[in-house]
């Protein structure tokens, strides 16, 4: 990193310095005005749509405006006609899927789990820092929703907020109980840790791979249950009884290459956010199917949206090296000692302020030249990450965040010894699907739970209130479904056909969802293409010898090391 | 910066030009080639994304992530998608019989280090598959606390081994087995949730803010 030499040496001469000094806390007023004036959410790039439940009555950012407004990718002409018949649907493979799946196991009701990627592979299993639940002797759900609700500016649920709250503990147990070993103290509890926001440690965790043991657990159980996996199961559209009920959805089967219909007494909504749609450009810390396709479906239904003029762009996304830009360096590094410092080595602000100030201050010191360039064009700010071991003994950093060493290890980085350049990532989709306190949304059959809902966090999550949010109400969907399940419906697209003729008028040209990132050009690919594409991958992976240039191709022979 | 910005890798034998610094993932991204490598994450944590590569420059062949490792000139990459082995319930109180019984290849080991040498994560897979047959399993819970579950120790493994299963098996059934503690219940709970739950909303607010402080209502 010779590139950053000067700033690298600037950063490490004021480092002792700063160890035991306070830095500026912007107080409330300040805050206001550096979210005003830098904060991605303030900056006016949002619009009311023009068709659906919504229409005239709140902003979306640009791009979602954009979404909610498309047209649906199913020709006019498609008849849905069930191939599968379940008593629940739950669409989506992450945490709050996986939940729902358990819950519901041993119930008697059918279920199918219908996710567009593999298991797992979600937002959730990327989660680092942490989970909340009060369990400290100066905490209770009490404290624990203050602090939310601070957090939120207010604007939080109170009924959703106290219920998360509330649960906490046992939502704990039921993750120990399937085999979640978070961290413990020599004495056999659990350790806590302070989170931005939080007033008391309260914060759980398995070093920085919190979300990995949780979808881990959870995916194994879910294999393990009698839950029908529909792996890389798209879901299109949703469908309904003509009279208004959600009864199922149409799913597209990557492998097959073709559309299968569900039929489904109770559906379950839970494929999580939608960084990858980028807003203004920024980069994500959020996985491949993170691309709201879920608000579009639930829209398109006839539900209501709340809060999604606020996004959270985490400030810690990494900025160099250029491979990983935009993934997570989770606040717990901060919590523990690291701070955030401009190129001449200033400490200009409180690392602990809320994630959205943050985030402003950040955006503000690179806007003002106060940043470091990257050989790619970049600016970020440095997370100064030394200073986890100068406060908390050597060590600590590399064996507390075993995954940011190994990250940047791979990119001759230690963490442990230089700091980390960082700027804004586009994080967490803070509104969504509006629910009541048993998940159910405005159409009766449609149930939604995660982080594709909306008002439990109100404007701003705090760290750790996520992965527990999908653990309580992933659970409680599932619950709410069994006292309410209702008889088995008709499957029209009707309310398709409503939404369709009111998006005529507006003449959008964009289809949507859009199922996977731009960037990747990845689509929904019907049959011969993918069969085509099926066969070759299973040629590289097995046996070479079919493919005619078998010399070229032949994968090296992996036990060959 | 004087060096190349671009280089040249080879998909399945496919040449295509990357952009210098860019993940291989990316790279197939670019060249509308996403199908070839299946994506989950695109952050190193789900194990989606893994393939074989040869180098040019006569480095040993090997297993990698393609969303986290960087493009090489020269590099040759084989998509390898690795399948999911079925579920193995895990066990409350675990002891070494009941892992062999659970997996009956745990002691087919040949101490090869493959799956030591293809782990993307540095687990030293190896190490602790001999840990699990001396039965030291809080240990083994211990090794694979950052496995991705992504596979390739079991794919290369010629014994059938299936180490990371093995590895989760472990980490569930010791999870099972602790003990939890609950939080004590609190007396004044009714009354402090009726002060938070205030109908105005600005009221809440300043609740709210006052409570995170004190730990408690107002007097
Ligand atoms: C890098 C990172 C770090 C984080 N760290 C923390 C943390 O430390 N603490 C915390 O509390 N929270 C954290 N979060 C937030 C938290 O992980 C997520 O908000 C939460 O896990 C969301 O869970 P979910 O089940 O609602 O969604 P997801 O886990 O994203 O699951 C949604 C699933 O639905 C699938 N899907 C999407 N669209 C479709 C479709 N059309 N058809 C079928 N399936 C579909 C997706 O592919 C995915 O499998 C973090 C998030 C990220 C990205
Ligand atoms: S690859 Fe298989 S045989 Fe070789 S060391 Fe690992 S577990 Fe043992
Ligand atoms: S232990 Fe096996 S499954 Fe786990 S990360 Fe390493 S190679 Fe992948
Ligand atoms: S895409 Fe998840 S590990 Fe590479």
């Amino acid at each position: 990193m010779e590139w950053a030499a000067e700033s690298l040496q600037k950063v490490a001469a004021s480092r002792r310095a700063r160890l035991g000094q306070p830095a500026p806390q912007p107080d409330s007023v300040q805050s206001a005005a550096l979210l005003k004036k830098y904060h991605p959410d303030y900056l006016g790039r949002e619009r009311e749509v023009e068709v659906g439940a919504n229409a005239g009555e709140q902003k979306f950012p640009l791009e979602l405006a954009q979404l909610l407004e498309g047209d649906s990718p199913i020709d006019a002409d498609y008849v849905p006609h069930p191939e599968i018949e379940t008593d629940v649907l739950i669409i989506g493979g992450g945490g709050a899927g996986a939940a729902a799946a358990l819950t519901l196991d041993g119930s008697g009701l059918s279920v199918h789990l219908a996710t567009k990627l593999r298991l797992g592979d979600s937002n959730t299993v990327m989660a680092e820092g942490g989970i909340q639940s009060a369990l400290g002797d100066d905490d209770s759900p009490r404290r624990h929703f203050a602090d939310a609700m601070v957090g939120g500016h207010g604007d939080n649920d109170p009924d959703l907020l106290r219920i998360l709250c509330e649960q906490g503990p046992e939502s704990i147990r039921w993750l120990s109980q399937l085999g979640c070993l978070f961290d413990q103290n020599e004495d056999g509890r659990f350790r806590l840790r302070g989170g931005g926001g939080t007033s008391v440690p309260r914060v759980l965790a398995c070093r920085d791979y919190t979300g990995l043991e949780i979808m881990r657990v959870l995916k194994d159980a879910v294999r393990l249950s009698a839950a029908q996996i529909l792996e890389e199961h798209v879901a299109m559209e949703l469908v309904d009884d003509g009279k208004g009920q959600t009864t199922g959805a149409v799913l597209f089967d990557r492998n097959a290459g073709r559309m299968v219909c569900v039929s489904a007494r109770a559906v379950i909504l839970a494929t999580g956010g939608s960084g990858q749609i980028r807003l203004q450009g920024f980069p994500t810390s959020n996985h491949v199917g993170a691309t709201g396709d879920g608000l579009v479906l639930a829209y398109r239904q006839g539900c209501r949206l709340v809060h999604l003029d606020s996004y959270q762009y985490h400030p810690s996304g990494v900025c160099y090296p250029q491979a990983l830009v935009g993934q997570l360096v989770t606040e717990a590094i901060r919590s523990m000692g690291a701070q955030v410092v401009n190129a001449a080595g200033a400490h200009f602000i409180d690392a602990m302020v809320y994630r959205d100030v943050l985030t402003a201050a950040v955006i503000k010191e690179t806007a003002q030249g106060r940043g470091v360039k990257t050989p790619h064009g970049k600016v970020g700010v440095w997370l100064d990450t030394p200073m986890v071991d100068l406060k908390n003994g050597a060590g600590t950093l590399s064996r507390r965040f075993p995954g940011l060493t190994h990250r940047f290890g791979r990119y001759d980085i230690d963490p442990a010894r230089q700091p980390i350049l960082i700027y804004p990532t586009l994080h967490y989709q803070n509104g969504g699907v509006r629910v009541d306190s048993e998940c159910r949304t405005d159409v009766v059959g449609l149930w939604a739970c995660g982080e594709v809902t909306g008002g439990l966090h109100g404007k701003n999550r705090l760290m750790g209130n996520s992965l527990l949010d999908i653990t309580v109400f992933g659970r409680r969907s599932a619950q709410s479904v069994l006292r309410n399940i209702p008889k088995r419906g008709a499957v029209t697209l009707n309310r398709l056909r409503q939404f369709r003729s009111q998006q005529k008028k507006i003449k959008s040209a964009t289809v949507s969802p859009i199922f996977f990132p731009a960037a990747s050009g990845m689509k929904l690919n019907p049959a011969p293409v993918q069969e085509q594409r099926a066969s070759e991958t299973a040629a590289d992976v097995a046996d070479t010898d079919t493919d005619t240039d078998a010399d070229d191709r032949e994968p090296p022979n992996p036990f060959n090391f | 910066m004087t060096t190349k910005t671009t280089v040249e890798i080879k998909i399945s034998g496919e040449a295509i030009q990357a952009q210098r610094g860019e993940t291989i993932l990316h790279a197939l991204w670019a060249a509308g080639m996403a199908e070839r490598v299946k994506a989950g994450c695109d952050g190193g944590v789900c194990g989606a994304c893994t393939v074989t590569l040869r180098y040019s420059d006569g480095r040993a062949a090997g297993t990698e992530l393609a969303c986290m490792k960087s493009v090489e000139d020269g590099m040759e990459v084989f998509p390898c998608a690795v399948e999911e082995d079925a579920a193995v319930a895990p066990v409350v109180n675990p002891q070494l019989p009941a892992l062999q019984a659970a997996f009956p290849t745990l002691d087919r080991c040949t101490k090869c280090g493959s799956c030591t040498a293809a782990c993307p994560m540095s687990i030293p897979v190896m190490d602790s598959v001999l840990r699990m047959q001396a039965g030291e399993l809080a240990a083994v819970a211990e090794d694979f606390t950052t496995c991705i579950h992504c596979g390739l120790c079991r794919f290369v493994c010629e014994d059938k081994v299936k180490p990371h299963n093995m590895g989760l098996w472990v980490r569930r059934s010791l999870g099972m087995s602790r003990n939890f503690v609950a939080a004590k219940t609190q007396d004044a709970a009714e009354q402090e949730w009726q002060y938070l739950l205030a109908d105005d909303r600005e009221l809440r607010l300043q609740r709210a803010r006052h409570f995170r402080q004190s730990g408690g209502i107002a007097p």
